[in-house]
């Protein structure tokens, strides 16, 4: 019997990568390779370089990472490959030109999250809302199409940090990720923070709703007013003083929830516990206001406090940060913040000032993923179908990394040094989907490895370059290959 | 001599490690600890009140359910403090929320155990840090840096061959500064847990624990604490202490396996105690006159247990009010008169001199307990 084209291929290309890992004898562990098709299908063609390039780098930075064909789609967006990436930079720039319907259809059985009114939350367990957003949240980061916007929703929800754990923030919460971050994640600055202002998760959470002026004598709760100046505004170093946190608390005391308004996710304005004396925030007058004028305190504080430098310039580091590295340079974040003041903070032109920075094109691979998007970026990276469940969940809280639940309202750290603890629990996880014994979530390894023209290739998809020497000895070796490069550190960075 | 094993944060033995069993339901103080030496004690619980006799002496005033003789020895060792009227502010006497406010570690976001690991001014804690035995991790540990639910030794297991160790390791070689060192840490913890999977565990010093879960979850805490993983928090439950009606029947065999589980803890753990504290809370204490079916409603101040190493630091302590109806509060419970968070804050500020604790216990004033 003669050789078939299958064998033939089989052997030929166990050869060809024995020879790259320098073993004489093809182990046991090429299973991927057995059987590979004619040719690998058009749509997946995974980067050939020795670093990472610019495809690959768009990728890692605006997306929870590579999927099979989103490198191919970005090619054929232009000819040019500079052309193509700033092709896809603009459409993830605009979400909403995206059709994202499939992703929506997949979050639709987390039905706690579709509660109408606001009030309609109060009829689940918190245990249950909060599984369900998490699991949402997890389900969005790997197979939504606005992957920027993703990106973003993550930024600002720990921007403006909301613990779901204290008090009613149980079943706020939820509304707030729906109706106040999702909804301005990717519009304008000033509009995102009046709306986590007049949040009601947020006036529990930093407890506004405590803030209330009865007689000259009371005095203001200060916890909100201090957070908006010092993490969602002009930053600790933003040159505001005590007295700016006192008189900012003052304008905006006599906020609350209303128990009447209490089921349309509204907030009210009760003149009774406002202070309506008049007040001096960084340097600028705010008059003395009767009744209902009051309220007008709230719309002088964020509009002083939005078109401060000082936030132009918060705001541009943490996304620096996120974007470049966790020590950006400061022509970078003077670009950055120049935009933002220029477009009074209008978040698509920031975010493409940001990428069109050279910091931004030169720092590559240099990003330590944190947990959530590491997990998210296996997913994508092995086309994973996975029901966002349990065994993912605990892995989250193994990494310390559960959305939502950073204990105090800075969210969670950006930099390295504070994730590169979990690796433990990294190398588990990647172990564990590798071997395919991840509850809830599979993905056809035998497929993927064909599909990408062999397991250097393979490799190169999932690392977004070449794959070193080592690293190719490594997993031609390996019974687990995919599971030893989602472990191994060139994944653990984006 | 045998060189001490280093815990996986490179300060030795001085990782300490925070035991918190969370008595569930409302656990009765005074059928804990009762107050023998108070005659109004004897009044108001006509039926089930314990006899000064049987008790086991603390103090003057009060001793131990004679059914926690276990613990006799812990006692007399000055390894045991018992905290009385101690609770939180929480006064709805709802179990629902007075956990959560206890967990929390009051009106915060994240639990004080979550808190405590996370706001370090050092490296924060380890992958291994914390350890919930149960299917679920509680609220006193959300926010926590790494946290593991876990019922068997087998949910900590690590999921890689050792070939897939290996290999990890030539990958890992060439990285240098903090990532490398962590890597390097994380393969010592590799090598210490496939120790625990790969030898029995034995008890020392004659320990002997029984069969049920909370035994079981004892055993398995100083397993782990023993393996120097770098756990520094373990929590774990014991319920079944709502004891509305025929309060002896109901609570009888959770007292014993309350005080023989701790006993036999201390006995195996032995020396390693001196950086081990076991903390035992519950939600509230139980209102002080029994009801007409022989047993407790739910009250407010209740009892706290510290089990530590032997020595001076064993008492009792009690801001006792008294249980004339004057001094007793809402429908006649014992008052809050000692924070829990004040029986706390020392016990993680020696565990971790360099957590942050105003970001632990916001908005608390310390006063010593």
């Amino acid at each position: 019997m003669g050789l078939d084209r299958r064998t033939f291929l089989k052997a030929g290309s166990t050869v060809a990568l024995a020879g790259t890992a320098g073993c004489t004898q093809a182990p046991d562990a090429l299973w991927p390779l057995t059987g590979l098709p004619e040719k690998p299908p058009a749509d997946f063609t995974p980067p050939n370089a020795e670093s990472i390039d610019l495809i690959s780098h768009v990728i890692n930075r605006l997306t929870f990472g590579p999927t099979p064909q989103l490198r191919t789609n970005i090619q054929r967006l232009a000819k040019r490959e500079e052309e193509a990436v700033d092709q896809f930079i603009q459409q993830q720039l605009a979400p909403d030109s995206i059709d994202d319907r499939r992703v929506e259809h997949r979050v639709r059985i987390f039905e706690t999250l579709n509660s109408e009114p606001i009030g309609e939350f109060y009829e689940f367990q918190p245990s249950l809302l909060r599984e369900e957003l998490t699991r949402a949240t997890l389900m969005r980061a790997v197979y939504s199409k606005r992957q920027l916007f993703e990106v973003m929703v993550r930024f600002w929800s720990d921007h403006f940090s909301i613990d779901i754990s204290k008090g009613e923030c149980k079943w706020l919460k939820p509304a707030d990720d729906r109706d106040i971050i999702r909804p301005h994640a990717m519009g304008t600055f000033s509009e995102l923070l009046t709306a986590t202002a007049k949040s009601q998760a947020m006036l529990t959470y930093l407890d506004g709703r405590e803030n209330r002026i009865r007689k000259p004598s009371d005095k203001p709760n200060e916890n909100y007013a201090r957070e908006l100046l010092e993490l969602h505004t002009l930053g600790i170093d933003g040159g505001y003083s005590q007295k700016d946190i006192m008189e900012t608390a003052r304008c905006l005391s006599g906020w609350r929830i209303g128990r009447g308004l209490f089921q349309n996710g509204n907030v009210q304005f009760e003149p009774g516990l406002h202070d309506s004396r008049a007040k001096t925030v960084l340097g600028q007058a705010i008059p003395a206001r009767k009744g209902l004028e009051g309220q007008k305190d709230l719309d002088d504080v964020l509009r002083i406090v939005t078109g401060h430098p000082a936030t132009a310039r918060h705001i541009a580091t943490k996304l620096c940060r996120r974007f470049i590295s966790d020590d950006p340079p400061a022509l970078a974040i003077d670009a950055v913040a120049a935009k933002f003041t220029q477009t009074k903070g209008a978040i698509p032109d920031v975010l493409r000032a940001l990428f069109h920075t050279k910091a931004f094109w030169n720092h590559r691979g240099v990003k330590f993923k944190q947990p959530l998007h590491l997990i998210a970026s296996a997913l994508r990276v092995t086309d994973a179908e996975t029901n966002a469940g349990k065994p993912l969940l605990n892995f989250l809280t193994r990494m310390g990394h559960m959305p939502f639940e950073y204990p105090s309202p800075d969210g969670y750290p950006e930099n390295a040094e504070a994730w590169q603890g979990t690796l433990l629990w990294r190398w588990n996880f990647a172990a564990r989907l590798g071997n395919g014994q991840m509850a809830g979530t599979r993905h056809d390894r035998v497929r993927l490895a064909k599909r990408s023209g062999g397991l250097a290739k393979l490799a190169a998809h999932i690392l977004g370059r070449r794959p070193s020497q080592e690293e190719l000895t490594a997993i031609n070796t390996s019974e687990n290959p995919i599971g030893l490069l989602l472990a191994s550190p060139g994944f653990q960075c984006s | 001599m045998k060189e001490p094993k280093a815990y996986l944060h490179g300060n030795g033995d001085l990782q300490k490690t925070l035991v918190v069993v969370f008595l569930r339901g409302g656990a009765d103080g005074l059928a804990l600890v009762p107050a023998v030496g108070d005659d109004d004690y004897h009044r108001l619980r006509p039926r089930i009140a314990i006899a000064e006799k049987t008790a086991i002496r603390l103090d003057e005033r009060f001793g131990l359910n004679p059914l926690m003789s276990a613990l006799k020895p812990a006692v007399e060792e000055g390894a045991l403090t018992t905290v009385h009227c101690v609770g939180s502010e929480d006064d709805t006497r709802s179990h629902f929320e007075a956990q959560d406010l206890m967990e929390h570690g009051g009106r915060a976001g994240g639990g004080w155990l979550g808190r405590f690991l996370r706001f370090r001014e050092k490296a924060s804690a380890g992958a291994l840090s914390a350890v919930a035995l149960g299917t679920a991790v509680p609220e006193s540990l959300r926010g926590a840096p790494s946290a593991t639910a876990m019922r068997s030794i087998n949910d900590f297991a690590f999921s890689g061959s050792n070939d897939f160790v290996r290999s990890l390791q030539s990958l890992y070689q060439k990285q240098s500064g903090v990532f490398g060192a962590r890597a390097n840490d994380t393969f010592r913890a590799l090598a210490r847990l496939r120790e625990v999977h790969t030898k029995d565990y034995s008890p020392a010093n004659g320990a002997e624990y029984s069969s049920g879960r909370f035994a079981t979850d004892l055993r398995l805490a100083a397993q782990l604490i023993k393996a120097r993983l770098g756990v520094e928090a373990i929590t774990l439950d014991l319920g079944g202490w709502d004891s509305h009606i025929s309060q002896g029947p109901a609570i009888t065999p959770n007292i014993t396996r309350l005080a023989d589980g701790l006993a036999a803890f201390r006995q195996d753990m032995g020396a390693e105690m001196k950086h081990t504290t076991v903390v035992v809370m519950s939600e509230f204490g139980r209102r002080v006159t029994e009801n007409s079916v022989l047993g407790t409603d739910h009250g407010r101040g209740g009892v706290m247990f510290v089990m530590g190493q032997n020595g001076s630091k064993g008492r009792t302590i009690a801001n006792w009010p008294g249980l004339a109806r004057k001094n007793l509060v809402g429908p006649g419970d014992l008052p809050v008169t000692t924070n829990y968070r004040d029986v706390l804050f020392p016990i993680l500020s020696e565990h971790a001199p360099d957590a942050d604790m105003a970001k632990v216990f916001p908005d608390h004033k310390p006063e010593p307990a």
